[in-house]
């Protein structure tokens, strides 16, 4: 039910009279607040948190000869970023307040992709995730392709060629596993993931959900459509894009690769370790060479999925609920940095970052909010990016898999990025805001940011700190789940 | 007597209420916030009074029943791994919180008249209580996670303090080099807590001690292991403190208003990487190699503070390489075992320390609306001089932090310092030596400071003076190489920026007309005049800084003169009784240590003769090269011409040049790091996205490309014309057959 509201209401815009941009705001805005307060209310009322299995199960058959059903439900694993959905969609979508051309449109857009959002992190049947995995990328393609800056066209181009490529491997892998059994296709997860396969075939499988995932979270080398896309989208976009988007890759990764497919996970974890750990220096490095400041942003966020990638190829508790919390933490921490990004380059207009300086005197409000979101995401201790890449490193020593050399190694690689990070936040922090200059265009006025954007950033700021000083708000929904997940390991192996 | 302990979690969030008050109203209601400042100022120092008074009840406590106690709450739970929280107080925290709440109450106090006309008043009182917050909540945490975590705020508000200024580009630079430099070592430090965490299973300080003794005792460890994670944790707080290959952030952190200086770059934050030291004391006793390491880095560090300290200009940057020494010592103290000496030179160095800088404050404060307010020109000591006369009560209590931090007998550093030299006799004489000759090298640059400060006389015109003679060999070797730019312009380029009133095209036709040779009070009136500075002060010379700001001054003087006698040996009742013996008794029970101090008064006279008399050596060569040259211009030069005659003029020359261009590079450390480390990274960063650009970027849209063609060329032989398929159906055939007919008639 939650999953079609968003949608069909947003059908409903098109039938709107066109009677200008207000009322297609505030209804947009009143239909994410009315989902947002559905979807906690269900969470508050009917959802035990001690009980990791699925709940608030719904289950209609679709198509019947496929054995196509609409099974929805949720667990302690998909609760946190169907918050998050929430969350950020209706953040972006008051962000997205100063978009006039073509509102209705760009409205609709937005709800059909909070529809597809949370139908994916709801799914429970494969071909269903597959759909809303499919559902996601043509708004976002359109998105871009309507809104974005002056090389749209390429990156949206780039976008759904990347993405679309992927997709083909989810969906081999998708029907595969279906297929598979031997009376009939199973795509429930449940049954499927008491099914076992053959080593090579599960091997296989994995790799091509992997592929999908890859382009979707980003891991290297599949990651370059997202500076791109980041560079050019709508800054309401880019919050969806950072905040929700990728994490569905790291989700994917989670719910099959590891729940259904553990032998091949434990197969190919050490390289996720890896590559996680290559991923991590290689974008931090790339960062500082960036000269387009949303490019640089694109480009942290590519480092920090590196520690979600650690997180879950370290297969413990301690790493699993770390990457968990990552997924929540730079879902804010991200798209508030693009939202800041955004509404900075509404003001002086400027996107290279050696072209500009010294605007933190007409808008001390954006500069205190930036500043504060780049330590954040330095992880500076008692905000949530702290917390989590902690349980990532307690996560690696203390898993019990590996060797002591390569964990000494791999923590090694991951401190270095600990140095990196900073040097790259904050020298464009200081290319932004510090220094003085004298801005030779004078009819452009520099407004700090009005209550709206303060509210967004404020609003955003809250769980990010309340997460850091008590990680247990996030923690205390997975922590079962991801034991009831990695109970299967232990007993595998 | 409970309760104190019992609440004594309560210490670190005293200060907090009062950032969070002002952050919430800056950003929410900025104007009306700013028009009540003094009122939320107030209740910050109020507040750090209360945790002032809370450790000072725990020091009494500890003083007379040493007991630890800790509580223990869980932040994370979780099945297999959970974190808890607590806090520790021991005679070190409380220690460490006395002297963290009395520097922080009096250099807020100062403070309070030195930002009074900055616009970010508020913002300065903000990251002041939280920077106290965190450095509290750091000495009182219990286990590594927690100081790591207090341990990064820290140096959080001091990036945010020395980017105080962040119009600055140089502030800006050098708050970021901050923060990178110490997250190198909080690189060290989180490495080095994973791979205890890994050893022992446990980040309590107590059972980690516990569990790695018996580990290096039944050989459970290998030994190459333990020693690369304890050297990482010193890594750690070799960058928090300053000493040698991570010290380049201290100097630059200079760029941030003085209270800062005082108080974070003197007193309390670079103490923090002391205090790691002296709490994980336990573990690194039982590595030898770690110690030895400590004492050489400190020894490193003692020498090349001391050398750099010796040339340079600015008034607050030769304080900060002192600051870099003298942490160089407590850190040798601290690795050759003397954990007394250390955490006493500590004490003492941190109140004496913190009044020089404080003094410094006064001195630019004094001296702004005279040269402009650029630190430039304020904190330039070749524009100081002379300024005894006019700001007396600043003067007195500069020479007593001076003669402190020299080593002179009553005031404070005397007794520290001559423990530790006393101590190093005793571990190696190689060390000893250096320590003590460069005890003479601090008295003399001390010294140097003093003298160019506050005797002679007021050198303002001697902007004039320099330029002229720019080219001449004695400007050379008293200041170093004179910047090809010549000075008055500069001068006054600045004091156009500071009028900012139509008055400044007058002063500067008043500068122009008036030359080299001029007295400098004309023309100081000149600039005077203007409105601007008519309502601030109508005299033409530095005045005394208001009673707020003295008043602190004169609280850490009683400090310097009184706190070195908390470590004076007593005789009483036959036995040796000295407070901080006994303060830190149950440390040095936790570290089986022999707490038998035996007091040898002739050994000590000896001891303290020396120091003193090497102390005595430096301030005299200090006064010859400075307090002389500058009395007066005529005695110049006589001195000139009398130094003429000498033959051995010119080694001396190059030696001084040497000394000069070492102290003016600072050491060549930060060239080489500009040359090889930031090149490199930059280098890095630019092969990287070339990388991501052209190969990964390239391949794709490569394939992009090659599936164009492909398409285009699939488009045009499926076009469906006749004509080509007739063509291409013909030239295959003919091929084919011209083929056929080639091997027909070779076979």
């Amino acid at each position: 039910m939650i999953v079609v509201l968003p949608i069909s209401a947003g059908l409903l815009i098109l039938f709107l009279p066109h009677r200008g941009n207000k009322g297609v705001r505030w209804y947009t805005i009143c239909i994410c607040l009315l989902e947002l307060l559905l979807t906690t209310y269900a969470f508050c009322y009917y959802f035990q948190f001690d009980d990791p299995l699925i709940q608030l199960e719904e289950d209609y058959k679709w198509i019947n000869i496929f054995d196509f059903h609409w099974r929805l439900g949720i667990d302690g694993l998909s609760i946190g970023p169907i918050l998050l959905t929430g969350f950020i969609t209706t953040l972006a979508t008051l962000a997205a307040w100063p978009v006039t051309r073509d509102s209705r449109l760009f409205y609709f857009l937005m709800l059909a992709m909070y529809s597809g959002q949370i139908g994916l992190f709801s799914s429970r049947d494969l071909l269903l995730f597959f759909v809303m995995w499919e559902l996601e990328l043509i708004p976002v393609y359109l998105l871009l392709s309507m809104w974005g800056g002056k090389k749209r066209l390429y990156s949206a181009t780039k976008f759904i060629l990347y993405t679309a490529g992927g997709s083909i491997f989810l969906l081999i892998g998708v029907l595969g596993m279906g297929l598979y059994g031997s009376n009939g296709p199973t795509l429930n997860f449940e049954t499927s993931a008491n099914q076992s396969y053959s080593a090579a075939l599960e091997i296989i499988f994995y790799f091509g959900f992997l592929i999908a995932y890859a382009v979707k979270s980003p891991i290297i080398p599949l990651h370059t459509w997202l500076p791109d896309t980041h560079g050019e989208a709508h800054y309401s976009t880019c919050m969806l894009l950072a905040g929700i988007l990728l994490k569905m890759g790291a989700y994917g990764l989670i719910r099959i690769n590891m729940e259904l497919l553990p032998h091949a996970h434990s197969i190919f974890s050490p390289w996720l370790m890896i590559v996680g750990a290559i991923q991590i220096i290689y974008a931090a490095s790339t960062s500082p060479g960036q000269g387009n400041l949303k490019k640089r942003i694109a480009y942290s966020s590519v480092s920090h999925m590196g520690f979600i990638i650690i997180g879950i190829g370290s297969i413990t508790d301690t790493g699993l609920n770390g990457a968990i919390l990552q997924i929540i933490s730079h879902g804010f921490i991200g798209a508030a940095l693009f939202f800041l990004a955004g509404t900075s380059y509404d003001r002086i207009r400027l996107v290279y970052l050696d072209e500009m300086g010294g605007i933190a005197i007409p808008m001390p409000k954006i500069f205190t909010m930036f500043s504060s979101f780049s330590m954040a995401s330095l992880a500076l201790p008692g905000m949530s990016g702290f917390a989590a890449e902690l349980l990532v490193f307690f996560g690696i020593i203390t898993s019990s898999k590996y060797f002591l050399i390569p964990k000494i190694l791999i923590t090694f690689v991951m401190a270095i990025g600990i140095i990196l990070t900073p040097i790259y936040s904050l020298s464009m922090l200081r290319q932004m805001f510090y220094g003085y200059k004298l801005f030779n265009i004078t009819n452009s006025y520099f407004l700090d940011s009005g209550p709206r954007e303060l509210f967004i950033s404020t609003c955003i700021f809250l769980p990010v700190i309340g997460i850091g000083l008590y990680p247990d708000l996030v923690l205390s929904l997975s922590v079962d789940k991801v034991e009831a997940i990695l109970a299967k390991f232990f007993i595998k192996n | 007597m409970e309760h104190t302990y019992q609440y004594a979690w309560i210490i670190p969030f005293i200060p907090l209420p009062i950032t969070m008050l002002i952050g919430l109203g800056l950003l929410l209601v900025p104007t009306a916030t700013k028009s009540i400042r003094r009122v939320l100022a107030f209740p910050s120092v109020a507040l750090l009074n209360i945790a002032l008074g809370f450790s000072v009840d725990l020091a009494i406590k500890q003083i007379n029943g040493g007991s630890t106690y800790q509580y223990l709450g869980s932040w994370t739970v979780n099945n297999d791994f959970s974190l808890e929280f607590g806090y520790l107080i021991d005679s070190l925290t409380s220690i460490m919180s006395i002297l963290i709440t009395t520097v922080g109450i009096m250099v807020l106090i100062y403070s309070d008249n030195y930002m009074s006309h900055d616009q970010g008043y508020l913002r300065f009182f903000a990251y002041m209580s939280f920077f106290n917050a965190s450095m509290l909540g750091l000495v009182t945490s219990s286990n590594l996670i927690q100081i790591y975590i207090f341990w990064e705020l820290v140096g959080m508000c001091s990036y945010l303090l020395i980017g105080f200024w962040f119009t600055r580009p140089i502030a800006a630079n050098a708050c970021q080099k901050a923060f990178v430099t110490n997250r190198v070592g909080d690189f060290g430090l989180l490495l080095g807590i994973l791979g205890l965490y890994w050893i022992t299973g446990s980040f309590e300080f107590r059972d980690l001690f516990e569990i790695f003794n018996n580990l290096i005792h039944n050989d459970g460890v290998s030994l190459l292991f333990a020693t690369l994670c304890a050297s990482l944790l010193f890594l750690g707080s070799v960058a928090k403190s300053a000493q040698f290959p991570l010290h380049v952030w201290l100097p630059d952190a200079m760029e941030g208003p003085t209270p800062i200086s005082a108080l974070i770059h003197a007193a309390t934050m670079v103490a923090a990487g002391i205090f790691l030291v002296a709490r994980l004391f336990p573990l690194f006793t039982v590595i030898p190699y770690i110690m030895n390491l400590i004492s050489f880095i400190g020894v490193i560090t003692v020498f090349l503070g001391a050398t750099l300290a010796l040339a340079q200009r600015d008034i607050k940057r030769s304080l900060a390489y002192s600051t870099m020494s003298q942490l160089g010592y407590i850190m040798l103290a601290s690795g050759i075992g003397s954990y007394r000496a250390a955490l006493f030179h500590l004490i003492t160095h941190a109140y004496s320390k913190a009044l020089l800088f404080l003094g410094s404050g006064s001195i630019i404060h004094s001296m702004e609306p005279l040269v402009g307010y650029s630190p430039e020109k304020s904190q330039n000591m070749v524009l100081m001089g002379g300024l005894r006369k006019y700001v007396p009560i600043t003067k007195m209590t500069f020479l007593l932090g001076t003669l402190s931090l020299c080593g002179i007998p009553p005031l404070a550093c005397f007794w520290s310092k001559d423990e530790i030299l006393n101590d190093s006799w005793l571990y190696s004489p190689i060390f000893a030596i250096i320590a003590c000759f460069t005890a003479g090298l601090t008295a003399f640059y001390m010294f140097r400071v003093y003298l160019l400060t506050f005797e002679g006389y007021l050198r303002l015109h001697c902007q004039n003076y320099k330029g002229a003679k720019s080219s001449s060999f004695y400007s050379i070797s008293i200041w170093g190489k004179e910047p090809p730019k010549p000075k008055p312009k500069g001068v006054n380029h600045n004091l156009l920026l500071s009028t900012r009133n139509s008055n400044e095209s007058i002063s500067f036709f008043y500068k122009k007309r008036y030359q080299i040779g001029e007295s400098a009070r004309n023309l100081v009136r000149s600039f005077s005049t203007s409105p601007y500075f008519g309502n601030k002060d109508t005299s033409t010379f530095p005045h005394e800084s208001d009673n707020t700001m003295l008043l602190p001054m004169l609280v850490l003087v009683l400090f310097t003169l009184f706190v070195g006698f908390i470590g004076i040996p007593l005789h009483q009742g036959g036995m040796h009784f000295d407070i901080l013996s006994k303060w830190l008794t149950p440390s040095i029970n936790l570290l089986h240590k022999n707490p038998t101090y035996s007091v040898d008064w002739y050994e000590f006279l000896t001891n303290a003769i020396l120091s003193v008399s090497i102390a005595l050596f430096g301030i005299f060569i200090a006064y010859l090269l400075y307090g002389s040259v500058y009395s007066s211009f005529q005695s110049l030069d006589l001195i000139n011409s009398f130094v003429k005659m000498g033959t051995k003029r010119i080694f001396l020359d190059r030696i001084i040049n040497v000394i000069y261009n070492w102290s003016n590079n600072r050491g060549y450390v930060d060239v080489l790091y500009a040359k090889y480390l930031i090149v490199n990274i930059r280098g890095l960063a630019e092969l990287f996205y070339f990388f991501d650009r052209r190969l990964i970027d390239g391949i794709i849209n490569g394939i992009g490309v090659v599936s164009f063609f492909v398409g285009e060329g699939i488009k045009y032989v499926g076009s469906g014309r006749i004509s080509s398929y007739l063509f291409v159906y013909l030239s295959c055939v003919s091929i084919f057959l011209v083929i056929y007919y080639f091997l027909f008639l070779f076979l």
